[in-house]
């Protein structure tokens, strides 16, 4: 017993300092690693909202000008008298809508199946969710487009929403299948025995459960659906017919660029998930589960 | 109020039975536990009366209704779960008030009968807390609350203690058993330790592999097992149980060099034959002042419980050579450090006096009383069927 106390306490001492101050100065390094990621991602972000702000000779200058010292609106108001901007505001604002409702409504059925019942052949139905999204995009493009043609869906809205719907479904479905069986099933077996009909528990206790969920998927699919662009490139020749992304690369002509009103028009562009974002994002609170079961 | 009979019920899932023509009749107002090893078909027997997972045979009555085609909701039961199943976005007020809001009970009665129970299960004060903010006791209480507001015709409870720490749980166990004396509602009650069904059954029904194997008040389930697993599953320490030869036209008792007189009394059918011995850790004894039949050993370890000590003997005897006819889990280690001159041996388990000073390694005498003995057969398990054995087995008690 005092041997044991007589030896602990000499050679802990000294050799605990040193390695406190090595984990700080790790810490330290870590932190300033994260600063430079996060620059070098902001960066773009500000050196378009700096150049909206920009008078034409500003841009152009040679040496760089960080923080726009004659801010003007010039820019924005060019953006938005620009030809077909709010067509593109409004096919945008369709297609984005579409796909964020119709993905929700048919993943969260999909994935009410995959989650809660068992039929021959899921598991390899899941595999394949979970396949299909390997496959890059522009891979698929070309024998898409000729497929879409021959049922007439080139240059319409409605066939970039269901070009959108099959990559945005797959990942949709196989989120809200975490979450659905994140819930326990007791909880529906307990308001079934309460009085509940089966239809009933569902509405009343697995939805408000899976708000998270849902939340998470909707972001997801306003943002793909929001900012691509090279489908609704490829896919939508008419101007009047293109949506904002297809719209912003108009300012790109064989004379040059416009890139006052081009950052501009980027700003506006991405106004909308900005604030979506900062509406949901409150809901997106992982963990709501907390204290249904257990002790 | 209703009664809850199971009638030949049987379940399978493909293949695999689960439970086996279940016949159980649960009176008015009476408390029943359930109890078995996991995998035994307890939980899945409650379920079925819940309407949560359906019956392959027979039927189930509530009260004079037969159940088997009824949603869960039109049962009127109330079900505890093992994990309470509380809904985590309402607060206790509305997780309390859910089964009333089903059944459309007006809203001022509503919260006069919340507010009630509330007030009986100390949970006046954190109505409006969510099941995140309360502690493991507190959401039991909740859920014990829930079943409680309906005023149910039946209680299910399905190991509703078990996710509770120890102390906790010996509190909440009385903690229902009041409740549900309070109430008079009949109850049906789920759980794999002996110790919980013990306490608070009026009747313990033991299952084991989808098959119920005696249905009895705890005391005559402890004092006259019908079989060697229910021997061996109820009491804890578990029953000593080991194998021995029966002599001498049925009145002797033989096993290692230990001859016992069982007084010409018992067992005529069995002459010649072996059978499995059992005998309760209480009535394994310290000899002195003993003038019956004594058993050499040898301590191997003694556990102090501060009221009493649990000691470990190794006496020669043959260890059963059946473990599939007992609850495995509830076995001591079998034959160990061995008596060198001896080829076999197993530990009896005793409970001593705590003032009897006893070390390991030391020789011991026991005293074994033959009426308080169990005999069981050794193929079947079954306990020996005489009215005579039953006659000790209840003055053992």
């Amino acid at each position: 017993m005092s041997s044991v106390t007589q030896i602990a306490p000499t050679p802990v001492a000294p050799a605990a300092t040193r390695p406190r101050a090595r984990k700080r100065l790790r810490k330290a390094g870590w932190n300033v690693l994260g600063l430079l990621v996060l620059a070098v991602m902001i960066f773009p972000v500000f050196w378009m909202i700096s150049t909206a702000f920009k008078p034409g000779r500003d841009i152009l200058s040679y040496t760089p000008q960080w923080i726009p010292l004659h801010p003007v609106l010039s820019n924005f108001t060019d953006a938005i008298h620009q030809q077909f901007f709010w067509n593109a505001v409004k096919n945008s604002v369709i297609v984005t809508s579409v796909v964020v409702v119709l993905s929700l409504v048919l993943a969260f059925l999909a994935a009410l199946a995959l989650a809660k019942f068992s039929f021959y052949g899921r598991k390899p139905f899941i595999v394949v969710i979970l396949g299909v999204q390997m496959v890059p995009l522009a891979a698929l493009i070309i024998p898409l487009y000729i497929m879409m043609s021959r049922v007439h869906q080139v240059d319409k809205l409605s066939g970039v929403i269901v070009m959108y719907l099959t990559f945005v479904l797959p990942f949709a479905v196989w989120t809200l299948r975490g979450f659905l069986l994140g819930v326990p099933k007791e909880l529906e077996e307990s308001a079934m025995v309460d009085g509940a009909t089966r239809f009933g528990a569902f509405v009343r206790i697995l939805l408000p459960l899976l708000g998270p969920g849902l939340v998470a998927t909707a972001i997801f699919a306003f943002i793909q659906a929001w900012n691509e662009f090279i489908i609704a490139y490829v896919f939508l020749h008419t101007p009047e017919k293109q949506t904002l992304m297809v719209w912003l690369a108009s300012f790109t002509t064989l004379r040059g660029t416009d890139w006052g009103p081009l950052m501009a028009g980027a700003t506006l562009c991405s106004l909308p998930v900005i604030i979506f974002f900062v509406l949901v994002q409150r809901k997106i609170a992982f963990g709501l589960t907390a204290g249904a079961v257990k002790g | 109020m209703a009664e809850l009979e199971f009638r030949h019920v049987s379940k399978s899932y493909g293949d695999t039975p689960a439970v086996r023509d279940l016949n159980l009749k649960i009176g008015e107002g009476e408390f029943v536990v359930l109890v078995g090893p996991s995998g035994c078909g307890k939980t899945t027997a409650l379920r079925m009366v819940a309407g949560l997972e359906e019956i392959t045979d027979g039927e189930i009555r509530i009260g004079d209704r037969v159940v088997n085609d009824l949603a869960p909701r039109d049962r009127d039961i109330a079900m505890v779960f093992q994990n309470y199943a509380l809904y985590p976005h309402k607060t206790v007020y509305d997780n309390l008030a859910f089964g009333l809001r089903m059944r459309k009970v007006p809203k001022d009665e509503r919260r006069a009968r919340v507010e009630e129970i509330a007030q009986k299960l100390g949970l006046a004060d954190m109505l409006e807390r969510r099941p995140g903010q309360l502690s493991g006791g507190q959401r039991q209480r909740v859920a014990m609350g829930r079943a409680i507001v309906r005023e149910p015709k039946a209680f299910l409870m399905d190991e509703p203690l078990s996710n509770l720490d120890a102390k906790l749980r010996v509190q909440m166990r009385a903690e229902i058993a009041r409740i549900q004396q309070a109430l008079e509602v009949t109850t049906l009650y789920v759980t794999h330790d002996q110790v919980e069904a013990m306490t608070m059954g009026d009747r313990v029904a033991v299952m084991r592999d989808g098959v119920l194997q005696q249905v009895d008040s705890p005391q005559r389930l402890y004092d006259a097992p019908v079989n060697l697993f229910v021997a061996s599953f109820v009491g804890s320490p578990p029953m000593n149980l080991f194998e021995a030869a029966i002599e001498a036209d049925g009145t002797e008792l033989v096993f290692g060099d230990t001859r016992l007189d069982l007084g010409g009394r018992l067992l005529r059918d069995y002459a010649g034959r072996r059978v499995v011995v059992g005998i309760r850790p209480e009535e394994v004894r310290e000899a002195s002042g003993w003038d019956g039949a004594r058993v050499r050993g040898r301590v191997l370890l003694v556990e102090s419980l501060g009221a009493e000590q649990l000691v470990h003997i190794e006496v020669a005897a043959t260890p059963l050579a059946r473990p599939d006819l007992v609850d495995a889990a509830a076995q001591p280690p079998g034959p160990s450090l061995g008596v060198e001159e001896r080829e076999r041996s197993v530990t009896l388990l005793g409970r001593f006096d705590r003032h009897l000073l006893l070390t390991p390694g030391e020789a011991v005498e026991v005293a074994i009383d033959p009426r308080l003995l169990h005999f069981f057969d050794l193929e079947t398990g079954a306990a020996l069927p005489t009215a005579d054995v039953q006659a000790v087995a209840g003055v053992a008690g």
